[in-house]
C-alpha cells in the first residue's frame, strides 16, 4: 500500500476537510442495493473488499494527522470520551498489541514495532511518536494503554467484556459517534447500549447478532457497515456538543446541501481479544461530501434511491428529516432510472 | 497449525506435562482458560482432544499437562505411551471457553484431579486474588504438588472427606465469585454443595463446550443442480458444497444473519442456527447451511 | 420488549433461593406484605419522628432518617454479608438504582439485587451537556437547573449513573421548543 498522508485538515469550524480523487474511489460505500434495512448484515473481516478501503485490518487513510489532532483536541475538552473499567486491564493490553501489530504489519513505512520480551519499542512517524515502554505495566506509557494506542488509530473503539451470557460496553474512546454518549452508556449489556435504536430490536435483530459475537472466535474477526448523514465533515457529533453542532443542521438549504451535507460510513469490526477473551470493536468512521460521492455514477444513483425510499423511523432515527427532502433532490438529477448492479464496488477505476 | 513436541516431563505413572513450539514463526497468545485442540491419528481415525494451556500468554511455547485415561486407547494414551519428542502434531488454534471472571474481586478457585490445569492457567492474570482448593488421589500428590504454587491461599487435599466444602462456601464475602474444574460427579457435589448455601448461577463459573461445527457424516441431494454430495464429520454443509464447486449464499458462516437459508424439500435438518424462530424449526423445511446439519442421513434441497 | 434499556419491574417477591434477605426502602414503610416462612429477614426503611431521631427500631426493622443515611451503612453492611444474601430495593427509581449501584460496588450480581418502583412515576434525568442531575422529572421535557438547556428525556436509561438521558430540544433552533408531556408510563 502506497499510503500519502495529507497535512492536517480541521473536522470543525472551518472545516477544510476534503477527499482526493482516489479517497472518493476507495470510500466503503454501504449500499449494494436499491433498498436499506436493518439487518444482521455481518461478514468475515479478511483483507480485501469492494474498495482498498478493506485492504488492512486497522484502515489508516490520507486523513489521518487531521483525524487524530481532532481526537485530541476532543479529549482535552472532555477526558471523559475515553473510559475503561478498572476490571478491563488485560483488553487494554490486548488492543494495544492487536493495533501495534496490525499497524506495523500494514504500514511498515509509517509505524514500526519492535519486541525484545516484554521491552517494546513503538515509533508512529506521522505522528513524531518513538516510545519505548514494558509490555504490562502502565506506568511506562504517558496514558493507559488503551487510550495510549487509540489516541494514534482513526476510528471510535468499545471493549466489551463477555459474561452472564451477554457483552458488557466497559470501556471505549469515543470522540467521533454519531449521537451516542460512552459515559452514559459505559458498563450498558449489549440490549441496553442498543436500546434507542428503532425496529431492529422488534425484528430480532439484536438477538441473533449477539448470540452470533458470544461466539466470535480468536482469529477470525468479523464486520459489518452503518451509516448515517452528518451536517459538516465534523468528527464529534457526540449529544454532549450536540448544542454546538445542532446549528449546523438547521443551515443545510438546497444551495449548499451538496458541498456541506456529508454521508458517514462505519466500518464496524469486532475482534476477539486473546488475554482477556473480551472483544475490540472498532468503529472506523469515513467521511465524503455529497459532491465528492455523486462523482461515482453507481453511487449518486442508488444514493438517491435509498435516501427517497427510507422507512420514516429510520431517517427520523438518523436525524434527517430537515434535510432529506434537499438530499433526494439534489441526488435525483443523477437518477437516470437505470438499473443498478448488486454491490458497492464504484465499478469505475477514475473520476 | 503444526506444533512440534519439544518436552516430555513425565510427573506421575498417569500425568504427564507436554511442551509444544511452533515449527515456525510464532504462536497466537492464549490468554486465561483457554484451551487447544490436538489432532492425534490412530488407526483409522483422528482423535480430537481439547487441553488448556497452561503457559503464560506469550509465551514461545504452548504447554499442557494430561492425565492418561484409563482403558484409554485414544488421544491420552498415544501422548502417554507414543508420543516422542520432535514428533509433529497439527493443533486448532486456541479458543477460550473457561476465562475468568473478571469483575470477581476474589476467585475462590475448586477443582478436582486433572481439572487443576486450566487454574494453572489462571495463575498468569496479572494481579489475580484468589484462594484455590484441590482435591486429589494420594498418589498424585507429587504431581499436584510440583504444579500449585506454594502458596498459604492454596491447599492441596488428598484424603476423603478432607475439603469441608459446605463451611467454605458458606463462609465467602460478596465479592466473591466460584470456579470450579473436575470429573462430574466433583462437579455436580459442589454445585448442589453451592446453591443450597445461596450461590447464584451467575456467581459459579465452570467451563462450557458449544457451538462445535462437525458431527455425523451425511448426504445431501441437491434437487435443482442434481449433485449429490457427502457432507463429512470435520466440514460443515457449507463446506462441502464449496469443496465441490458450488457458491450458496452465505455471509456470516456463524448462523445469525440468514443469508444461506436453502429450503429443505425432503429429511430432518439438525438445527444449530440463531436465525429461525421455534416454529420454522419445527417446520423443518428450512435450514441455515452454515451451521447446521442432518438428523437423518439424507437430506434433499432446493438448490 | 425487555430488550431495551429501560427498566421493566416485576412484583415484589422474596427469592426462595437465598438463606438471608435484606429489603431496603426509602418509603417509612414497605408497601407489601412479607412472605411468611422465610427466616432471616431485615427491613431497613426511612422514617424519622423529628428532631433528627429516627423512628424506634424492632427485631429485623430499621428506621434511617434520611436516603443519604442509609445508602453508606448499607455499602458497610455489604462489605460484611457472606453470600447467600439477596438485596431488594424497594421505592422510587432514583432510590432502587442508588441501591443497586452500591451492592455492584460491593461484589453483589445483578442476579442477588431485585428493585422494585414505589411511588410516583417521575424519573431522575441526566443533563448530557453539563452532566448535572435533575431529580424528580415528571414530563418529556425539562430545563436543566444548571446550564439552562430545555433537555428532552430520551428513553434510554443508564443503571450506572441512575437515570434517563436529557438532552437538549432546541439545539438546531434555539427556542423551538415544543410543549412538555406528562410521563405516563
Amino acid at each position: 500500500m502506497n499510503l500519502i498522508i495529507k497535512p492536517a485538515e480541521t473536522f470543525r469550524g472551518d472545516y477544510t476537510y476534503t477527499n482526493s480523487d482516489e479517497a472518493i474511489l476507495r470510500f466503503p460505500f454501504p449500499f449494494p442495493e436499491d433498498i436499506y434495512m436493518y439487518a444482521v448484515n455481518v461478514e468475515p473481516h479478511v483483507r480485501g473488499g469492494p474498495t482498498s478501503a478493506y485492504d488492512a485490518v486497522f484502515d489508516i487513510d490520507e486523513h489521518y494527522v487531521g483525524d487524530m489532532e481532532d481526537r485530541a483536541i476532543t479529549l482535552a475538552e472532555d477526558p471523559l470520551r475515553c473510559q475503561v473499567l478498572p476490571h478491563m486491564n488485560e483488553a487494554e493490553w490486548d488492543t494495544l498489541e492487536l493495533l501495534m501489530e496490525s499497524l506495523s504489519y500494514d504500514y511498515p513505512e509509517h509505524f514500526t514495532l519492535t519486541k525484545n520480551g516484554d521491552e517494546w519499542h513503538w515509533v508512529n512517524r506521522p505522528l513524531n511518536i518513538d516510545q519505548h515502554f514494558t509490555f504490562g505495566r502502565r506506568e511506562t506509557l504517558p496514558y493507559g494503554p488503551f487510550e495510549y494506542i487509540t489516541r494514534q488509530v482513526q476510528g471510535d473503539f468499545s471493549v466489551q467484556d463477555q459474561r452472564d451470557g451477554t457483552l458488557y460496553m466497559d470501556g471505549g474512546m469515543v470522540t467521533s459517534q454519531a449521537d451516542w454518549s460512552l459515559n452514559f452508556d459505559v458498563g450498558m449489556t449489549f440490549h441496553e447500549w442498543h436500546g434507542p435504536v428503532p425496529l431492529a430490536h422488534e425484528a430480532g435483530v439484536f438477538d441473533r447478532a449477539l448470540q452470533y459475537l458470544l461466539r466470535l472466535q480468536h482469529g477470525k474477526p468479523v464486520r459489518r457497515l452503518n451509516w448515517t448523514i452528518t451536517a459538516n465533515p465534523r468528527l464529534d457529533t457526540s449529544p454532549e456538543n450536540y448544542p454546538i453542532w445542532g446549528p449546523e443542521k438547521a443551515e443545510i438549504n438546497p444551495a449548499n446541501v451538496a458541498h456541506r451535507m456529508c454521508l458517514r460510513v462505519e466500518v464496524q469490526t469486532l475482534t476477539r481479544l486473546p488475554r482477556s477473551n473480551a472483544i475490540l470493536f472498532g468503529i472506523r468512521g469515513y467521511l465524503i461530501r455529497l459532491q465528492e460521492l455523486a462523482r461515482v455514477k453507481k453511487w449518486a444513483i442508488r444514493m438517491h434511491r435509498v435516501i427517497r425510499d427510507l422507512h420514516p423511523q429510520i431517517a427520523e432515527y438518523k436525524g434527517m428529516p430537515r434535510y432529506r427532502q434537499f438530499i433526494i433532490d439534489y441526488l435525483a438529477s443523477y437518477d437516470d432510472g437505470s438499473h443498478l448492479n448488486s454491490g458497492t464496488a464504484p465499478e469505475q477505476d477514475a473520476l | 497449525m503444526k506444533l512440534i513436541l519439544a518436552k516430555i516431563k513425565v510427573l506421575s505413572p498417569s500425568i504427564r506435562h507436554f511442551t509444544l513450539a511452533p515449527v515456525s514463526g510464532t504462536l497466537p497468545v492464549a490468554g486465561a482458560g483457554a484451551h487447544v485442540v490436538l489432532e492425534i491419528a490412530g488407526p483409522g481415525r483422528v482423535w480430537k482432544n481439547a487441553y488448556s494451556i497452561i503457559s503464560a500468554p506469550g509465551a514461545a511455547t504452548y504447554e499442557i499437562v494430561v492425565r492418561r485415561v484409563e482403558m484409554s486407547r485414544g488421544g491420552s494414551a498415544w501422548l502417554h505411551d507414543h508420543a516422542q519428542i520432535g514428533k509433529v502434531i497439527e493443533v486448532q488454534p486456541p479458543q477460550n471457553l473457561f476465562t475468568p471472571p473478571r469483575t470477581a474481586r476474589k476467585h475462590l478457585l475448586l477443582s478436582a484431579g486433572i481439572g487443576i490445569t486450566p487454574f494453572l492457567s489462571y495463575l498468569h492474570v496479572p494481579g489475580l486474588n484468589y484462594e484455590w482448593h484441590h482435591c486429589g488421589k494420594a498418589e498424585d500428590a507429587a504431581a499436584f504438588k510440583a504444579l500449585l504454587p506454594d502458596a498459604a491461599h492454596v491447599t492441596l487435599h488428598t484424603g476423603r472427606n478432607a475439603l469441608n466444602l459446605a463451611a467454605l462456601l458458606a463462609a465467602q464475602k460478596l465479592d466473591t465469585h466460584l470456579s470450579l474444574c473436575g470429573p462430574e460427579a466433583f462437579m455436580d457435589f459442589a454445585l448442589a454443595t453451592a446453591e443450597h448455601a445461596g450461590w447464584p448461577a451467575q456467581k459459579i463459573h465452570k467451563e462450557s463446550f458449544g457451538g462445535a461445527t462437525g458431527g455425523e457424516p451425511f448426504t445431501v441431494h441437491l434437487r435443482r443442480s442434481g449433485h449429490t454430495i457427502n457432507v463429512g464429520a470435520d466440514q460443515s454443509l457449507l463446506d462441502a458444497l464449496e469443496a465441490a464447486g458450488l457458491a450458496p449464499p452465505c455471509l456470516c458462516r456463524g448462523g445469525a444473519c440468514g443469508e444461506c437459508k436453502l429450503p429443505v424439500l425432503a429429511g430432518v435438518p439438525a438445527h444449530h442456527d440463531h436465525y429461525l424462530s421455534a416454529t420454522e424449526r419445527a417446520a423443518n423445511d428450512a435450514i441455515m447451511i452454515c451451521v447446521s446439519r442432518a438428523q437423518t442421513q439424507e437430506l434433499v434441497l432446493d438448490f | 420488549m425487555g430488550n431495551k434499556s429501560r427498566p421493566i419491574y416485576a412484583p415484589f417477591k422474596l427469592d426462595v433461593t437465598g438463606r438471608a434477605h435484606l429489603i431496603v426502602t426509602n418509603l417509612a414503610e414497605p408497601p407489601l406484605e412479607l412472605a411468611e416462612g422465610f427466616d432471616d429477614i431485615t427491613v431497613w426503611t426511612v422514617k424519622t419522628i423529628g428532631r433528627g431521631i429516627p423512628a424506634p427500631a424492632a427485631p429485623g426493622l430499621r428506621p434511617f432518617r434520611a436516603v443519604a443515611e442509609l445508602l453508606p451503612q448499607l455499602a458497610v453492611r455489604l462489605a460484611q454479608a457472606t453470600v447467600g444474601l439477596r438485596l431488594y430495593a424497594i421505592g422510587s427509581e432514583a432510590f432502587i438504582w442508588d441501591a443497586f449501584n452500591v451492592a455492584i460496588t460491593a461484589g453483589l450480581d445483578k442476579a442477588e439485587i431485585f428493585v422494585h418502583h414505589a411511588g410516583p412515576l417521575v424519573r431522575r434525568v441526566y443533563c448530557t451537556h453539563c452532566r448535572t442531575m435533575i431529580e424528580d422529572v415528571a414530563a418529556d421535557i425539562t430545563p436543566c437547573p444548571a446550564c439552562g438547556a430545555h433537555l428532552f428525556v430520551r428513553d434510554h436509561f443508564s443503571r450506572r449513573l441512575a437515570a434517563f438521558m436529557g438532552v437538549i430540544v432546541d439545539a438546531e433552533v434555539p427556542g423551538e421548543v415544543p410543549a412538555a408531556e406528562a410521563l405516563t408510563s
